[in-house]
């Protein structure tokens, strides 16, 4: 626990880091609370979890169960009302801007839903350009490794503009790998895309956790994005309820079936009840139809009341 | 739909800081260029009705003879009337006070220190003054003058030169200084601007006028004082004249006309003169208003893109575009009308700062700079105007979104700006051929272009419209210019620092049109600042040139004020000093013309040719032969060519010995005639044993003879106009940058062309003996001169110096302006990066996210700033260069014969303008690290 960050080299993490502790990232009587007195938020009622080194982590729950809250704690985004997070024995909880901005250069990668890019940019620029921040040197053979395994060789020197939004996000996770933290947070990085884009968003991530040992702690709404992890925690109302063990998709959606879940099972009632694998792309597929008949719909109404 | 445009001005206020502050500045500019005027006109005004304060004003009707055709006959224009003339006036009814007063300009007072008082520009005056000549002043203390060496001092004077009732001064006159008492104090209501002002015994001033060749038996006019204490109503004033016109016989020539008629006359001309100042102010009024209605615009956009979800809300619910366009132009208004009337406060605050500081400096102001009621309208409707201006894009932005598209906040990306950059190109081109057109026209000798046609055209002109293209082209092609600008500028920092230069290079030009809109303040700025620039560096190398190449004078001797002459003894006395091997003086010839133009020649030493200033043997030679060395800027403006023959003519005012006995002898007989008759009249008494009446009688007789006694000489002293012709022949043009706009000849000529007292020298080189030491020869010069006062004894440098002070002036003022347009170009780069950090928070959420630092982010902005500002500085430099250069080759003939650009001034605006840049970057920064990252990266 008492070691220091800053003598595992960038290296490390490939032949599976510093593994005298199994713990990448812990939260220790996380407690986390919006609003005044009277009218109080708590969105982490004290947690207590640890992360474990070399796995993909999925933290799943309905909104406002304080899932995003406590990935944004885990990676210093956000400033917990009590409690400790350590990353790599680090104490997050209780540091400046400067040590922050040496953790994130060191420590911590990011997969976000959307706007993940710099748009002014290119693809190559954008995965090297923490490095660049850091003003570490880029180790070239890794680069090439990551952007082979992530399937953009070919759009290096695309901007964000012209590439797609599975292309973007795949960008998005070869910069968080060219890092080598020591955790990758990701909040509902397939959030925005459709079912094949997550999937290889996903398959992505699960390679570079089984292949390269890297340690990623993933938010996620999605029931067949979960099915993905090692793990999966999911919490209710500021409360861890569940911690699966490489849960299968099923098992998943049992556990939102027991708690009676409203918002997951309203959002599941959107595709048809079919559970199977296969039914992932098509509900996604409904989903986004749905989207797009909401939006046309939007626009028409303008458009009438343009006339009008 | 009003209420909640109100509520969003209450909420958007702090965000308005900014917009407020450039609408205040620019309307500040407007109304204080009014004021500015007002301040003016009410001074002169306020001086017109104090030192032109005659009920009625009797003037000849005949108009001179050499007044132009087709203009405007004013005050001024009609012959001289014969002072003898007011003694009919006298007798008029109603008539209090008549006088016809005179003043000299080509004095100078000594003060209590025992130096000469100077002012900055105000002049010195000796006004002729006694009781109830000029009722405007007032007298505070002692008596008016009774004796010609008796000085009254009006309140600026005494306050100047620290002299007291009782003191005993000098006043150099051009015959020398004179010992002169200060017997009083007077005051006038307002401020003479600084002018100093010494009452004289209107005898003195007499003698002096006669002394410099003036008529004084003739007077352009007389002021007639209906009342000795308080100025005549506009009604009493027309009744006075009508009188005075119906009593004075026809063949007086006499017209008389009201105070005021003279009075509004005199304001107006004196006004227009002043009017100039104003559009120089109003440029700058305009790039103000300019920034001042983007940087609106841009405020405008920060806000309707961060209120966009509430107006969907508000069109989703059923408001028409028009309504919510309206909730976004009540906020402009409300910001219109805050910025405005500040800016009027603004404004006319700074006049009176102005005002004070003027005081400070020894021109005190009394005009009021407080501007009228149509001013302050015509400032807050313009800040109104220039508010919904630039609110109105984004407003429409607003109003027709379709909610959806609103609620999903998309950034519309920019529109292409080939088109337009076409367009500016195209005018740039223009404007370059035309200001090359202008340089060969004006530069390349008798046929410029193979066309006589456009031989003709005027290059002003060529050069006016060619700037007007460049400076409105370079704008329009602004937003075309900023990808390659910003490559180019951002190179260095690229290389320097090469996360954060390359991310700011490249974010320049994301909103190209917002970039070179927010350059272009600078860009005017700079091209006006250093356009003056180079033609002031241009002037001064060209005076310098002068004094460098050819002029070999070790000293030069220059009057303290341009009206009063060198004293002739005081040139005398350094001619005989044994270290001086020549004095040039360069003799003016007052009164002369040639071929009945206005050119007036002057005289001087052989040696001024010889060995002060060469000019070549020939030319020498022309002159000792008696003839005339023209100035080939002289010659071509008459297309005189050498061998012609010019027709001399001086008009000599001399004393009409003949009449002049005559009158004194008319005098004579009139007193003892009116002596012998009281005489007769006595003895008559006596005769009737009436003893005490013929003693009184007797009395009578002598008083008589006692009072033509102690009569004014001057006033029986006849003068004539004596007119000397000489006809001269052009020995020689030259075209030495000293003498090429003068005519020149011997001495001898001048000696027979025009006696002492019409010549005037107000400058002489002085060569020194070679080997001779300088420094002590020059404090000899000036022991030499000290008791002239107004002498100073200048070495090169100091003379070089002299020659290019109203330059620095000039370029001191323009400096000023800069500083303000630098101001305001700050306020526009602030405002355009406070608008892209808004627009690009999630942006900056990322990076920070990945481990930027907070100097990192610091830095990407600082780059971005500076290459915005070095881009318009760098236009500025380029247009406003171009520009001096074609003025220079336009104006060559007016003395800017060499070209000199102030690199070390333009490398001065460059590092300016990169601080400039980080200065503008700072508060964008903190508004941007403020944010928290995760708000940033969450906000959705």
């Amino acid at each position: 626990m008492a070691r220091s960050a800053n003598h595992h080299s960038p290296h490390a993490s490939m032949d599976g880091r510093n593994t005298t502790d199994p713990v990448v990232a812990r939260a220790i009587d996380l407690y986390k609370h919006y609003g005044s007195e009277d009218n109080e938020v708590v969105a982490l009622n004290h947690i207590n979890v640890e992360f474990m080194r070399g796995q993909l982590t999925a933290i799943m729950g309905p909104s406002g169960s304080g899932k995003s809250t406590l990935m944004h704690c885990m990676a210093g985004l956000d400033v917990p009302t009590s409690g400790t997070v350590l990353v790599e024995g680090l104490e997050v909880s209780s540091m400046n801007q400067r040590e922050l901005t040496k953790l994130r250069r060191k420590e911590i990668g990011f997969i976000f839903q959307s706007f993940n890019l710099v748009p002014t940019l290119t693809a190559k620029e954008n995965i090297l350009l923490p490095l660049q921040i850091a003003k570490r040197p880029v180790d070239m053979d890794w680069f090439n490794k990551v952007v082979d395994v992530v399937g953009l060789a070919n759009r290096l020197d695309h901007r964000p503009s012209q590439l797609s939004g599975g292309q973007q996000q795949r960008v998005a996770c070869a910069r968080a790998m060219m890092e080598q933290p020591s955790v990758i947070f990701a909040d509902e990085p397939t959030g925005n895309l459709d079912s094949r884009s997550s999937r290889e968003v996903l398959t992505f991530l699960q390679q570079s956790v089984r292949e390269y040992g890297q340690s990623i702690v993933m938010v996620t709404h999605d029931p067949r994005a979960a099915s993905f992890a090692d793990r999966v925690l999911v919490l209710a109302d500021g409360s861890i309820t569940n911690d699966m063990d490489h849960p299968t998709y099923d098992e998943i959606l049992e556990v939102f079936a027991d708690h009676h879940d409203e918002t997951v099972a309203e959002e599941l009632a959107v595709g048809p009840n079919g559970a199977d694998g296969a039914a992932l792309a098509e509900y996604a597929e409904v989903q986004d139809a749905a989207r797009r008949a909401a939006r046309t719909a939007g626009s028409a109404n303008a458009e009438g009341e343009a006339r009008a | 739909m009003i209420r909640i445009g109100l509520r969003d001005a209450k909420v958007h206020f702090r965000r308005f800081i900014m917009s407020i502050i450039a609408i205040a500045l620019g309307v500040a500019f407007v109304v204080g260029s009014f004021c500015f005027r007002a301040m003016l006109n009410d001074q002169v005004s306020q001086m017109m009705a104090t030192n032109s304060d005659a009920d009625v004003y009797i003037r000849g009707d005949v108009v001179k003879k050499d007044h132009k055709e087709g203009t405007k006959v004013g005050h001024a224009d009609y012959e001289d009337i014969n002072v003898d003339l007011m003694d009919d006036v006298r007798k008029i009814d109603g008539v209090k006070n008549v006088s016809d007063t005179h003043s000299l300009s080509n004095i100078v007072l000594v003060g209590a220190d025992g130096n000469a008082v100077t002012t900055v520009g105000p002049p010195t005056l000796a006004v002729a003054l006694e009781k109830g000549s000029w009722r405007g002043a007032t007298l505070t203390d002692g008596h008016w003058p009774e004796a010609d060496d008796e000085i009254v001092l009006h309140s600026g004077a005494a306050e100047q030169s620290k002299l007291k009732v009782g003191d005993t001064t000098k006043i150099v006159f051009p015959d020398g200084p004179r010992d002169m008492k200060v017997v009083g104090t007077i005051s006038t209501p307002n401020s003479q601007l600084g002018a100093i002002i010494v009452g004289l015994k209107p005898s003195l001033v007499t003698h002096y006028r006669e002394l410099a060749g003036e008529p004084i038996d003739q007077t352009s006019g007389f002021e007639v004082y209906g009342d000795l204490n308080t100025p005549l109503d506009a009604k009493a004033q027309q009744e006075l004249a009508d009188r005075i016109n119906a009593e004075l016989p026809k063949s007086d020539h006499l017209v008389a006309i009201t105070g005021d008629s003279v009075r509004d006359e005199e304001t107006q001309s004196t006004q227009d003169q002043l009017g100039f100042i104003q559009p120089l102010i109003m440029i700058f009024a305009i790039i103000a208003l300019f920034v001042g209605s983007f940087i609106i615009a841009n405020t405008f956009t920060m806000i309707v893109r961060e209120s966009m979800r509430g107006y969907a809300l508000l069109r989703s619910i059923g408001a028409s575009p028009a309504q919510v366009f309206l909730t976004v132009i009540v906020e402009a208004i409300v910001l219109g009308i805050v910025g405005s009337v500040l800016g009027v406060l603004l404004g006319w605050g700074m006049l009176e700062l102005i005002g004070k500081g003027m005081g400070q400096m020894g021109m005190p102001l009394t005009g009021s700079p407080a501007p009228s009621w149509s001013d302050v309208l015509v400032g807050i409707i313009v800040g109104i105007v220039v508010t919904i201006i630039g609110a109105s894009l984004p407003a429409r932005t607003a109003a027709i979104a379709p909610p959806i598209q609103a609620m999903n906040e998309t950034v519309n990306p920019e529109k292409p700006v080939r088109r337009r950059g076409w367009i500016g190109f195209v005018m740039v081109v223009f404007g370059c051929l035309l200001w090359v057109l202008a340089y060969v026209l004006s530069d390349g000798g008798d046929k410029p272009t193979p066309w006589s046609a456009i031989n003709n055209w005027s290059p002003e002109w060529l050069l006016g419209i060619g700037a007007g293209l460049l400076v409105i082209g370079v704008i329009v092609l602004g937003p075309a210019l900023v990808g390659p600008a910003g490559k180019v500028l951002g190179w260095i920092p690229d290389h320097v620092f090469p996360v954060t230069g390359r991310l700011a290079t490249r974010n320049i030009a994301r909103a190209k049109r917002r970039t070179a809109n927010t350059a272009a303040a600078l860009f005017v700025g700079i091209a006006i600042v250093s356009c003056l620039g180079v033609v002031a560096s241009s002037v001064k190398t060209s005076v310098h040139d002068i004094v460098d190449d050819g002029l070999n004078a070790d000293f030069v001797l220059m009057s303290a004020s341009m009206t009063n002459p060198i004293p002739t003894k005081a040139l005398d006395e350094i001619k005989q000093n044994d270290e001086v091997k020549s004095l040039a003086p360069i003799t003016m010839l007052l009164g002369v013309s040639i071929n009945g133009g206005d050119t007036m020649p002057f005289a001087s030493d052989y040696s001024l040719v010889e060995s002060i200033y060469p000019v070549g043997n020939a030319k020498v030679q022309a002159l000792k032969d008696g003839e005339a060395m023209v100035g080939d800027l002289v010659a071509d403006e008459n297309g005189w060519k050498v061998g012609d023959t010019l027709k001399f003519k001086a008009e000599n005012v001399v004393v009409d010995e003949e009449a002049t006995a005559k009158a004194q002898a008319d005098y004579q007989a009139g007193i003892e005639a009116q002596a012998g008759k009281l005489q007769a009249e006595a003895q008559q008494l006596a005769a009737t044993g009436d003893a005490a009446g013929a003693q009184s009688k007797i009395e009578e007789a002598h008083k008589a003879i006692e009072d033509a006694q102690n009569v004014d000489p001057a006033k029986l002293v006849k003068t004539k106009k004596e007119v000397v012709t000489k006809d001269i022949r052009i020995g020689a043009i030259a075209d030495d940058s000293l003498f090429n706009d003068e005519v020149m000849i011997n001495e001898t000529l001048a000696d027979e062309l025009v006696p002492e007292n019409m010549r005037m020298v107000n400058q002489a080189y002085v060569q020194a003996k070679p080997g001779v030491d300088l420094k002590r020869l020059q404090n000899d010069l000036k022991k030499t001169v000290k008791p002239y006062y107004t002498v100073g004894v200048l070495n090169r440098d100091e003379f070089k110096s002299s020659l290019s002070s109203m330059v620095d002036q000039v370029m001191a003022i323009l400096y000023a302006l800069l500083a303000l347009s630098i101001i305001i170009a700050i306020f526009g780069i602030v405002n355009t990066l406070a608008l892209n950090v808004s627009e690009r928070t999630k942006e900056i959420g990322l990076l920070r996210a990945i481990g930027t630092s907070r100097a990192q982010i610091r830095g990407m902005l600082g780059i971005e700033s500076v290459i915005m500002s070095v881009f318009g500085t760098i236009l500025g430099i380029i247009v406003g260069v171009g520009a001096g250069v074609v003025v220079r080759a336009v104006f060559s003939d007016n003395g800017l014969t060499k070209l000199s650009i102030p690199w070390d001034q333009i490398v001065g605006f460059l590092v300016v303008s990169i601080f400039v840049g980080l200065l503008a970057s700072v508060f964008p920064a903190n508004r941007a690290l403020k944010k928290p990252v995760l708000d940033a990266v969450s906000s959705e």
